[in-house]
């Protein structure tokens, strides 16, 4: 394990609001956060209460309207587009409650996307080999090894989700953002997936995962609550103090 | 590398992207063919009147023609950019066959085969003597009589498949031809019988230029015949014009400024002379000018036709634009996660530039290879559908076309096939950029919270 005790990741007053017609929704109201490295981090919340946008905003997908975000340092909202795009590539990789898989592609290129996306044509002969071999070790990894050239759309819903872990860890990143990874999933499929994330996190893995259940959000190390556009006080679960 | 390996899945695994290729290639298809088939007609019109005409004229519109032509002739054969020259007489005349009383108007033609075939490619357009010149005259039933050649439709009827029966040339036929003599200063010269010059021709062979005014409407005479004929044997004699070939690799243009040239010290040299006033009137003009009120309609349509594909290019446009649009729409939670893995603003667009040029690409190969085999299949096709339907493009008994022109030139396949894609580009390049400023989070959140 190669942690730290320093936040790897700080939201400091983060507003967001979204126009939904003729009226605005303030969805964060100066949220802030901490993240230190080889964390599992929890943000727990109700449906609505701006768990995704949060997310979003730490993963560089979207920018608050207020506030900022210190990635090892550096506001990530000062970072020009392709510093942002460098950001998302290198740093984040991101787990979507709708696995958001390419139906075009499949299982093995679905994994090695992040890193063609992150080279030029020389760049990715260069490192195609090296690519392939890491992609095919992650599918093995999440168990998925027979599967490699079915499309998403031949696979189960926990099989996606391993897809999209696999395809999130593929450029080694600092960062493993998750949102709702098993809210469209069964309880005996999450807990797999959940597991997952617990064996990434004892490999070192910082991840952050947000969620509306309690039982999810007990397999991480820490739990944060959002209400009212607020992060609340947080907890340490016990299980992994024991 | 994504950008090109995802542009292949969207082209071969979605249907909207075969329509967008069908769309081009049909757009293709059409332009290719009619472009070949019009382009051909065109050409083979231009190649037509140059062979009817040679490189260069010297003439004058006046009917009265202009004195001095011989001199000038042998001045132009002494230079070395002239193959060769020749003097004609262009006038009208009345034409009735001896037995009948009806004439008819038509354009008579007065021409020295010896040189007049060296210039103009007339002498391959005759049937029986075919460049052969001292043949062409050759009277077939009266040897007596001086030969004519007449424009092949004054004789014989086109079938349907354009083709004359030469059975029924009129081999007996003899023709009174009358012509209105003018003298020197325009007026009707009192020769012969009145103001009309008479004489007898015998039927000597027919002509076919494949020009529908010269082969439905012009008889061709001996040079010396016509000039008595109409009055400008002199002395001293008159021509209406000189038409010259130039010797291989001389650049038209440069060929006709050297001959205005020379036309002008001949001009001045002959100020004094008698009738010199009639120089004046003479126009030295390449063969495409000589002939400008002929081939520039045909120039106009094609430029019409131009215009039109530019108007079918919008359309096409258009078309890509919307198929573009549409694809982006259902792909933009695909962007989105392109956009979540790192991909930038320039790699959207290029994914969207690359799907729109495959697009393009895949569309004017079919295109250009559905229109190649339509193209070489083209007449027989159209025989196929007069032989069931009675329909033909253009009707052989009224238009002087033999086989639709056919043929193929890469230039304008590569210009169709260009075009195509730079159509594709352009449709493509407003939605691509839609694409390309998409906000991932937007298009990647169940609900906008």
């Amino acid at each position: 394990m190669n942690r730290t005790d320093g936040p790897i990741l700080v939201a400091e007053g983060i507003v967001k609001s979204y126009r939904l017609g003729t009226t605005t929704v303030k969805v964060l109201k100066g949220a802030n956060l901490e993240v230190a490295e080889g964390e599992f981090l929890a943000i727990l919340g109700a449906s609505g209460s701006g768990k995704t946008t949060l997310l979003h905003i730490l993963g560089g997908l979207d920018r608050p309207d207020k506030g900022r975000v210190l990635f090892r340092g550096s506001d990530i909202a000062g970072f020009r587009s392709r510093q942002l795009d460098h950001y998302r590539n290198r740093q984040v990789g991101f787990v979507f409650q709708f696995y958001h898989l390419l139906d075009e592609l499949d299982v093995l290129e679905n994994v090695y996307l992040p890193a063609m996306v992150g080279k030029g044509i020389l760049g990715w002969l260069a490192c195609k080999k090296a690519a392939r071999q890491r992609a095919l070790e992650l599918i093995e990894q999440v168990g998925l090894g027979h599967r490699l050239h079915h499309k998403p759309w031949q696979l189960s819903g926990g099989e996606r989700q391993r897809v999209a872990i696999a395809r999130a860890l593929m450029n080694r990143p600092t960062l493993l953002l998750a949102d709702e990874p098993t809210g469209n999933l069964d309880w005996a499929t999450g807990k797999g997936i959940l597991a997952l994330f617990g064996a990434l996190h004892s490999s070192g893995q910082t991840i952050v995962m947000v969620t509306h259940d309690q039982r999810v959000a007990s397999q991480a190390t820490r739990t944060v609550v959002l209400a009212d556009g607020l992060v609340q006080a947080g907890q340490t679960n016990t299980h992994w103090r024991q | 590398m994504y950008k090109w390996l995802l542009a292949l899945r969207y082209l071969t695994g979605r249907r909207i992207s075969y329509v967008a290729v069908m769309v081009i290639g049909l757009c293709v298809f059409v332009v290719f063919v009619v472009m070949t088939v019009m382009d051909g007609l065109v050409g083979q019109f231009k190649q037509r009147t140059h062979d009817f005409v040679g490189d260069c004229v010297v003439s004058t519109e006046s009917m009265v023609g202009f004195p001095y032509y011989d001199r000038f002739v042998t001045i132009l054969h002494s230079e070395p950019i002239v193959e060769a020259a020749s003097a004609v007489i262009n006038t009208y005349g009345l034409v009735a066959l001896a037995s009948r009383q009806d004439a008819v108007g038509l354009q008579i033609m007065g021409i020295e085969p010896t040189w007049h075939f060296k210039v103009t490619g007339l002498g391959k357009s005759l049937y029986l003597h075919p460049d052969d010149p001292n043949k062409a005259f050759l009277a077939q039933h009266d040897p007596n009589l001086p030969g004519c050649i007449l424009g092949i439709d004054l004789v014989l009827n086109r079938d349907w498949s354009g083709s004359y029966d030469y059975r029924w040339l009129p081999v007996k036929a003899i023709y009174e031809i009358s012509c209105f003599p003018l003298t020197a200063k325009g007026a009707l010269a009192r020769v012969g019988a009145g103001y009309v010059n008479a004489k007898r021709f015998a039927f000597a062979d027919v002509s076919r230029t494949g020009l529908a005014r010269e082969d439905g409407g012009c008889v061709y005479l001996p040079f010396g015949q016509l000039q008595v004929l109409s009055g400008m044997a002199g002395p001293p004699g008159r021509a209406t014009a000189i038409h010259i070939r130039f010797r291989p690799n001389v650049d038209l243009m440069a060929g006709t400024a050297k001959v205005a040239e020379l036309w002008d010290q001949f001009r001045k040299a002959c100020q004094d002379l008698p009738q010199s006033q009639l120089l004046a009137g003479v126009k030295v003009k390449d063969w495409k000018t000589y002939r400008k009120a002929t081939i520039a309609p045909m120039e106009k349509e094609q430029i019409a036709m131009v215009v039109m594909f530019v108007l079918l290019a919008t359309t096409a446009i258009f078309i890509v634009f919307v198929v573009f649009y549409m694809i982006v729409a259902n792909k933009a939670r695909d962007i989105g996660i392109l956009k979540a893995v790192g991909a930038s603003f320039g790699g959207v667009m290029g994914l969207m530039v690359g799907f729109a040029s495959l697009i393009g690409l895949l569309g004017a190969s079919i295109g250009l290879l559905a229109g190649w085999a339509f193209l070489s299949r083209i007449n027989q096709i159209e025989y196929l559908l007069f032989e069931r339907f009675g329909f033909q493009l253009w009707d052989r008994t009224i238009f002087s076309i033999g086989q639709i022109p056919n043929q193929i030139h890469l230039d304008l396949a590569a210009a169709v096939a260009l075009s195509a894609i730079i159509v594709c580009l352009t449709g493509c390049l407003p939605p691509a950029m839609k694409a390309a400023r998409m906000q991932p989070s937007d298009t990647l959140r169940a609900s906008p919270v």
